[in-house]
């Protein structure tokens, strides 16, 4: 992957690794989490997936049995169709939506009701009305259906859409960001450690240096002590010691403490 | 003594209807369009009737299609007769087209109820009951100037004076008044044909009898449980036909099904509309009514010198055009199980 | 004749029910007048017909005879040829077939001819005292009676085998199978014209 050896651009500071690492660690939850709800998504598709299915059969057997029974009125009436257009003021299937909740996803509801009193009741009084009315119930029956496959098929597509959204951050994260932020915590680490090391040979360079000059001092001194005498010098060394060890020992405690870190870092 | 006169101004029109009546699919052609997989199949056995030629031209077969076709066939032949029909005929053939008329013009009321545009409704009338001023019933925007040129405009407005005032068309049902209308209409055209005398008046005495029964016996069925009363229903009853009086009084204080069955009872041909022990059981009352009104029919073919042929004909090619429809709904609906639920006629 | 009423005017009928009782009421009427006033021998029936000429009745008698069969024959024919006609638009097959049924019908008239040609060679001018002999009464009431009785029977015949032909072609536009039977049923109607035929050649055989 392009990801794998890119990293962020940044300044290698220890400021910069502690925010870096707050970062991983962001990015691992958001990871862990974004994969929970995408299974628990996945999961409410499947279901969806076999109800819709299931509606879809059902629905088939439905609308077959209703436009038989249609068929039915048809053979009997005669067409009423025009008849029964015309003779419609209100709807009185009705459909209302409301909204459900699924890991934050809002998927629609579709709910079916009746309302008002059967308009159609003499329809087909004189021949052949209760066809009509059994073929009434049937389409009322198959639009109810198709009402139920509608709201499946409605959260069919938002939730396909939502997975398919959280699968990819899953996935971003998982193979982008988290490397990305891993690779950068390495090399400010590398670099940190690459500055240590520079800085511990600078030291050492320093002492190096500072020894030959306190020798050359010490030669200087026990020159001139010769000429003078033999006070100070016990006291000057014993200083000089003390600072080198006390910059050592930090050099050499914090990429422990480093590794140490990132260790937990990782295991989380 | 019809057959002296009759065929001066009838003969030929009853010959032609019995030329037509020749056309209507017999069993076997029933029993390859079952056999038939594909509304193509459909089409290529119709091909070889008298559906053969309408159908030809039309290069996608649906059932809608197919009834709209042999609809017109039907009304085609149908008004090749009424135009060569003079006087009595003539107005028996009007009277023939009224049922169809009320339904139009019902359609027309309802529109204007609502307040939709009746125009596009003229289209979607049955083609029977349309009438010349027809069109002119569109110009009505409210009901009160509708029920008016219904009056002046329609043959129709007998029924309406009798039956209905302007009023009733606002506030009753409007299945109710096409029952109502309905009503009027057949005592009227019972009348017309007893007045004929002879096997005409004997043979279409019979036919509208059971019409008139069988809508006494739907309206009371399909009322129960609505909010039709009793008394309104009795008053949708034909004041003719074999129930009239004492079944019609019987079936107006009916409460469920059990107590039309008892008032059938007496009579013989009625017993077996409600009889569900007898074979084919799986057959609707509908169909029942269906199998005696063919039943009837037929059997009007077997006298000559009469003007019920030509009711007969008529009704016998809409059961036809139901029978192919039907078949035809079941292959493209794929019920195999049920397609021989359909009335053979000859 | 039953269809004959227009149905939108019901006074039609009861008019038509009344001819026969004004006829009725006005021939009594004539007749009670002339009873009243004195004049009631002058309704001689028996006077009035020998008071007709014995031409008349033979000449009344061949008049009737072609007359009344031609028009049972073209009864016959126009009652087979409206239904012939009709079958045949939807079954012209019949169309040639059937035409014997209109063949049977004419040959009542030509029956009716026959008789009319034999009547009148028996016809011979008589003049004087011979016209009042009871043999030319003889001659000329036996040809009346010859040629009525022909030419109902006739009549009848043509009308019969009309009705028989219309049902036999529209028979035969159903079920080709049927023509044969019906038309033996024709055939045996258009024998009854036979029967007036034989006995009106019976009657008039005496005169010479």
């Amino acid at each position: 992957m392009s990801g794998a050896n890119s990293r962020l651009a940044v300044f290698p500071t220890r400021m910069t690794l502690s925010v870096m690492k707050q970062k991983l660690k962001g990015a691992q939850t958001g990871h862990s989490l974004l994969k929970r709800k995408s299974e628990a998504l996945t999961k409410r598709f499947r279901d969806i997936v076999r109800k819709i299915d299931d509606a879809k059969r059902l629905m088939g057997k439905v609308m077959q049995v209703a436009s038989f029974s249609l068929a039915e009125v048809t053979y009997i009436t005669g067409d009423i169709g025009y008849q029964v257009q015309e003779s419609v003021k209100n709807a009185q299937f009705r459909v209302r939506a409301k909204q459900e909740n699924v890991s934050g996803v809002m998927l629609p509801v579709f709910e079916s009701y009746q309302e008002g009193t059967n308009a159609n009741e003499l329809t087909g009084l004189g021949r052949g009305g209760q066809q009509v009315q059994k073929c009434k119930d049937t389409y009322i029956k198959a639009v109810e259906t198709l009402v139920e496959l509608a709201s499946l098929q409605t959260a069919f597509v938002i939730l396909d859409e939502v997975i398919k959204l959280t699968n990819r951050r899953v996935n971003a994260i998982e193979h982008i960001i988290i490397p990305r932020y891993e690779n950068t915590i390495k090399h400010i680490i590398s670099e940190l450690d690459e500055q240590d090391r520079e800085e511990f040979f600078r030291l050492k360079k320093v002492q190096g240096k500072k020894k030959e000059a306190a020798a050359r001092d010490t030669l200087e001194r026990e020159s001139r002590q010769a000429a003078e005498g033999h006070v100070d010098e016990a006291t000057s060394k014993e200083i000089e010691t003390e600072i080198d060890t006390g910059v050592l020992d930090a050099a050499m405690a914090e990429p422990s403490d480093l590794l140490g870190g990132d260790d937990e870092d990782i295991i989380f | 003594m019809e057959a002296l006169f009759y065929n001066a101004d009838d003969g030929y029109l009853e010959a032609i209807v019995r030329g037509y009546r020749g056309s209507i699919l017999n069993n076997t052609a029933y029993i390859n369009l079952t056999q038939c997989e594909t509304l193509d199949d459909v089409k290529l056995q119709l091909g070889a009737s008298d559906y053969g030629s309408i159908l030809q031209n039309e290069p996608h077969m649906s059932t809608s299609m197919l009834a709209q076709k042999c609809t017109d066939k039907m009304v085609q032949e149908f008004e090749y007769i009424r135009a060569h029909a003079v006087a009595p005929l003539q107005q028996f053939l009007d009277y023939m087209t009224y049922a169809y008329m009320i339904d139009n013009v019902i359609l027309l009321i309802t529109g204007t109820l609502h307040e939709r545009d009746t125009h596009v409704l003229l289209d979607r009338c049955h083609p029977l009951g349309v009438f010349d001023s027809m069109p002119a019933l569109c110009v009505a925007t409210n009901v009160a100037e509708l029920y008016n040129s219904v009056l002046v405009e329609t043959p129709l407005a007998p029924y309406f004076m009798d039956c209905l005032s302007a009023e009733d068309l606002d506030e009753m049902n409007i299945e109710i008044i096409r029952n109502t209308l309905y009503k009027a209409y057949l005592e009227d055209f019972y009348h017309f044909t007893q007045s004929f005398g002879g096997p005409t008046a004997e043979i279409m005495a019979e036919l509208l009898q059971f019409e008139a029964d069988r809508r006494s016996l739907n309206i009371t069925i399909n009322s129960f449980g609505t909010e039709l009363s009793k008394d309104d229903r009795a008053k949708l009853f034909p004041n003719i036909g074999r129930l009239y009086p004492e079944g019609n009084l019987k079936l107006a204080k009916s409460d469920d099904i059990e107590q039309v069955k008892a008032t059938c009872d007496v009579f013989l041909e009625y017993r077996q509309f409600f009889d569900n022990t007898a074979a084919g059981s799986s057959k609707t009352l509908e169909d029942r009514f269906f199998d005696y009104e063919v039943h009837l029919n037929k059997k009007s073919f077997q006298q000559q010198f009469h003007y019920a042929l030509f009711y007969s004909f008529l009704k016998l090619k809409e059961q036809e055009i139901r029978n192919i429809v039907w078949i035809a709904e079941c292959i493209s609906q794929g019920q195999k199980e049920r397609i021989n639920n359909y009335i053979p006629i000859f | 004749m039953a269809y004959s009423r227009d149905a939108a005017g019901g006074g039609g009928y009861s008019l038509v029910s009344l001819y026969p009782s004004i006829a009725i009421s006005g021939l009594g009427l004539v007749g009670l007048y002339m009873l009243l006033t004195g004049s009631g021998e002058q309704f001689n029936v028996g006077d009035f017909l020998l008071s007709i000429s014995p031409h008349m009745w033979s000449l009344l008698g061949i008049a009737l005879c072609v007359g009344l069969s031609v028009g049972g024959a073209a009864w016959g024919i126009f009652i087979t040829g409206a239904s012939l006609v009709g079958g045949g638009v939807r079954a012209p097959r019949i169309v040639t077939k059937n035409l014997i049924s209109i063949i049977f019908c004419e040959v009542v008239a030509i029956y009716g001819l026959i008789m009319a040609i034999v009547f009148t060679a028996k016809l011979n001018n008589v003049q004087g005292a011979d016209m009042t002999s009871s043999e030319t009464y003889y001659k000329g009431f036996a040809l009346f009676w010859a040629g009525l009785t022909t030419g109902l029977c006739n009549l009848v015949c043509g009308v019969s085998v009309g009705i028989t032909g219309s049902s036999a072609a529209l028979a035969d536009a159903q079920d080709g199978q049927l023509f044969v039977k019906v038309l033996v049923i024709e055939i045996f109607g258009s024998i009854v014209g036979l029967f007036g035929l034989i006995i009106g050649l019976l009657v008039s055989g005496k005169v010479n």
